[in-house]
């Protein structure tokens, strides 16, 4: 037996309290009445005019002793150390795929796991606890392990459904994580099976349970929606369900009805579309699947037809062609390369310096590539080999899409991340890539590409596309980016103010330096207003989702290595059986028995202790 | 003490005696003995003794038997009314001491207008000499008047009435009173005791409607104006479900010992009017419709 708050204690000053009370008399009004004979059952013994009185003992007061006894007994909160049964701890993983937003079962598939969670978390037994993980992208911890209902149904309200997919490893490990130590423990995964299942099978240190969550398969995607020439747009509609289906896709034109295409689509096949009727001077392509299905994340897709906003970008480098083509790759960049020597200040969007940092001050923006040694923004120290590539932090916009596993870096030059800089690739021995917070916008490598294994990578042309979009001003401007993705806003040099609009009419003011955009959850056209010396820029991009392994809804099979052997042999669970839940039945039952003789005075009588 | 209109109710209404009369003068009742008066009752056989001079002799030419032919007499008839004027009755809402001294006008008002023989008395002794004819009415309204209601009074009060007449005799009190030990007082012996003196007693119980069914909750100290003495409680539903009980009993008790004398018991509120009051009466045949 221990006492978890031995506190609450205190509370037992609330019996000679009570008792103090009983000592006091209670002055009471006067009533004329015409005898006393019919009352005389319940009439006091005797009549005194003191403000004190003897205490005469009743069933009441030893009834509200009991109560305040138990009340502070409840208070310390007494366990049962070492009982049998008693300490569970389940996790709770709810998938948060963007498919767990299909609206198949009410309300939709993440609100029905929620809902399940609760009612998970009602049905807790004394002496049981839960966590509760939000499995998204990346695993959140909503609710550390706890017997409290109120903090399960907080931090249930805190989940929402994310944009991407979620990772089942990760979620698993955390669980795991939460479970070390913790015998008796198990893990239940609500969700319908479309979790990046885990690159290699994960340790699981207890039972898991999968419980699917959704019932349909039908769902048609709007794949794809690019320009292939002035006038023409081509479309690819996707249907993932079994059955064939006869759709109609709507076309908008800047925001107005301009077609309908009919289209038939096999099951589990696709239709490709071609749309020669783009009104003249659309800015803003719209096609919508009609009618809507359980899934409306895919049903729509948005296409800017502006051309992306022009971009001098000067590249300082004696011979790089990979940088050179990952630079040209982006839409509206109109690339300059000099050399060292021929290097001359201009009026350029950005600056490359690719081993080589100019005398003076360094212009921005600016992305400084392996810096000789001592000089740089950031100098780099001696040559080192920094090991394995990692990202400093996965959820860096500058990391969107980017796939650093096959990532290997031969020689780097040794750093310290200072004030005001953070690290977006790191390796084992020190930082690989830096990027300053704010202005002015510089980013540096500490590296030679060519060391490096980088350039022959997709994430290449990915990070550059990235680092782009944050160096360039106004690098989001016509494009398009994944749901639930953050979106860096470059704002215009002197900018004060940007308004942000999104889709459902939300708006969101901010004020430069700006962070990542994050509030991208929903899908459609951002409408992005900056203010400027001089006047207003109005910009938009497009948040679009696009991830077929999603659309196909139809709830799958978890991957999940279930260990049944290891849930067999695991010990009996031990641990503190707290016994305030009873206790506080007791009160209340000790209260309605109070109750119950406070209207029946004459159905309980305590014998006096003394002669009249 | 009364209005016109309920004069004019009363004067469709009797008092129902249920004895036989034993005035000392002729009235107006009917009595059970025969006498010589103008109303013929009934033949019987004669038998040696009888007054000759109430032989029918056109009956024993007839049937040539002797026939007595017999007269209903008319007699006085003798009303007590006794009034509890102890300060106990002064309490209710409305006050039980209003409707307790209107009712004892009506009665002797009825009395009066039947040509009875009324007498007017409180339980402490205070009373009125016997009126007859409506000419007493002035009177008995001048003593209802002036009477208040102070002091304590009970069933010992009652057995002490020196100036009741046989007849009927109608207490009108609140019948709550305790004994010295703070127990209800026993009405029985002092029923019994004027059951014996010829009384036709009628116990009328005259309470308040929150006497009836308390409203009163919570802490309170309950005071006794008659004796002084108070006492605390604490009131709830339960408390007062017990209060209506033991008033049940009381009344119980009540009607037992008056049944036992060959008497009645009935009860009104002084919420009621005297119609009301009156209905009462009707009810457990104490007045009658004239």
């Amino acid at each position: 037996m221990q006492l978890i708050a031995p506190l609450g204690l205190l509370a037992a000053l609330a019996l000679p309290l009570i008792v103090l009370l009983y000592f006091l008399k209670v002055k009471r009004p006067e009533v004329r009445v015409a005898t006393l004979v019919l009352w005389r059952r319940h009439l006091a013994d005797r009549q005194a005019n003191a403000p004190w009185q003897r205490l005469r003992w009743s069933a009441l007061l030893l009834l509200q002793l009991l109560a305040a006894f138990l009340i502070t007994a409840a208070l310390v909160r007494p366990g049962v150390t070492g009982a049998a049964g008693v300490g569970k701890t389940t996790v709770v993983l709810i998938d948060a795929s963007a498919s767990m937003r299909t609206t198949d079962v009410a309300p939709d598939r993440f609100g029905a796991a929620v809902a399940r969670a609760r009612q998970l978390a009602g049905s807790l037994a004394p002496g049981e606890e839960m966590a509760v993980i939000l499995m998204g992208e990346h695993s959140q911890l909503l609710a550390a392990p706890t017997s409290d209902g109120a903090v399960l149904d907080s931090a249930l309200d805190r989940a929402a459904a994310g944009g991407g997919r979620s990772d089942l490893g990760e979620g698993i490990s955390l669980a795991d994580a939460i479970l070390s130590g913790r015998s008796g423990g198990s893990i239940i995964l609500l969700g319908d099976g479309h979790s990046r299942p885990p690159a290699v099978p994960p340790r699981v240190a207890a039972p898991l349970t999968y419980i699917s969550i959704g019932s349909s398969d039908q769902n048609a995607a709007l794949e794809a929606l690019t320009r292939t020439g002035a006038g023409t747009v081509f479309l690819r509609v996707a249907n993932f369900g079994r059955q064939a289906r006869d759709l109609k896709i709507e076309m908008y034109g800047d925001g107005r009805l301009a077609d309908v295409l009919p289209v038939h689509v096999d099951g589990n096949a696709s239709t490709d579309l071609t749309w020669t009727r783009v009104p003249a001077g659309t800015q803003l392509v719209e096609a919508r699947i009609t009618p809507a299905d359980v899934f409306n994340l895919d049903d729509a897709g948005w296409l800017l037809t502006g051309a992306p906003p022009p971009h001098e970008v000067l590249l300082v480098t004696d011979e790089n062609g990979f940088l050179a083509r990952a630079l040209s790759l982006r839409p509206g960049v109109h690339l300059t390369t000099v050399a060292p020597k021929d290097y001359k200040p201009g009026k350029y969007d950005l600056y490359v310096f690719d081993r080589i940092v100019p005398p003076g001050t360094l212009p921005d923006p600016a992305l400084v590539i392996d810096p000789p040694g001592g000089q740089g923004p950031v100098p780099l120290g001696p040559a080192i080999d920094p090991g394995g590539v990692l990202p400093a932090n996965a959820r860096d916009p500058l990391l969107n899409d980017v796939d650093l596993r096959d990532v290997h870096v031969q020689v780097a030059g040794r750093v310290t991340a200072p004030p005001g800089w953070r690290t977006v690739i790191s390796a084992v021995a020190g930082p690989l890539v830096l990027a300053h917070e704010g202005e002015p916008r510089i980013a540096e490598l500490t590296f030679d590409i060519h060391h490096s294994d980088l350039p022959l990578r997709a994430a290449f042309p990915i990070l550059v596309d990235n680092l782009l979009s944050y160096l360039l001003p106004s690098g989001f401007e016509n494009q398009a980016f994944a749901l639930g993705k953050p979106v860096i806003l470059a704002a215009e040099p002197g900018a004060t103010e940007v308004d942000v609009t999104t889709p459902d009419g939300r708006l969101a003011r901010l004020h430069p330096p700006l962070s990542p955009f994050t509030d991208t959850l929903v899908t459609g056209v951002y409408n992005v207003r900056q203010l400027v010396p001089g006047g207003v820029r109005s910009s938009r991009f497009v948040v679009e989702f696009n991830d077929p392994e999603l659309s196909r809804v139809a709830p799958g099979a978890a991957a999940i290595p279930f260990e049944e052997e290891r849930a067999q042999q695991a010990p009996a669970v031990r641990g503190t059986l707290e016994l305030w839940p009873w206790l506080v039945g007791a009160v209340l039952a000790l209260l309605v028995l109070e109750w119950f003789i406070y209207l029946n005075p004459t159905g309980l009588r305590f014998p006096r202790l003394r002669p009249r | 003490m009364l209005t016109a209109a309920e004069l004019t109710l009363l004067g469709r209404l009797d008092l129902a005696y249920r004895r036989s009369r034993n005035g000392l003068y002729a009235g107006e009742r009917r009595s059970p003995r025969a006498a010589r008066s103008p109303e013929f009752s009934d033949f019987r056989p004669y038998v040696p003794g009888d007054d000759f001079r109430q032989i029918d002799w056109r009956a024993y030419a007839r049937l040539e038997r002797l026939t007595l032919r017999l007269y209903v007499a008319e007699e006085e008839a003798c009303l007590n009314v006794v009034l509890d004027a102890s300060e106990s009755m002064a309490l209710g809402t409305p006050p039980k001491w209003q409707a307790a001294r209107r009712l004892a006008a009506a009665l002797s008002f009825l009395g009066l207008a039947a040509m009875d023989r009324v007498t007017l008395g409180t339980l402490d002794g205070r009373s009125l000499p016997p009126l007859r004819g409506r000419d007493g009415v002035g009177r008995i309204w001048q003593f209802l008047e002036g009477l208040a209601p102070v002091g304590e009074a009970g069933p010992a009060d009652l057995a002490r009435q020196r100036w009741l007449r046989p007849g009927m005799t109608v207490v009108i009190s609140d019948f709550l009173t305790a004994d010295d030990d703070g127990v209800a007082a026993d009405w029985a012996p002092a029923l019994a005791a004027l059951g014996g003196r010829r009384q036709e007693l009628v116990l009328w119980q005259v309470l308040a409607p929150d006497e009836e069914r308390p409203q009163i909750t919570g802490d309170l100290k309950l005071v006794d104006p008659e004796t002084g003495r108070d006492r605390e409680i604490t009131i709830t539903p339960a408390v007062v479900a017990d209060y209506e009980r033991a008033l049940a009993a009381l009344r119980d008790r009540l009607s037992r010992a008056s049944e036992a004398t060959g008497g009645r018991f009935l009860s009104s509120d002084s919420g009621l009017d005297l119609e009301g009051t009156m209905l009462a009466g009707l009810r457990v045949g104490v007045v009658k419709r004239g």
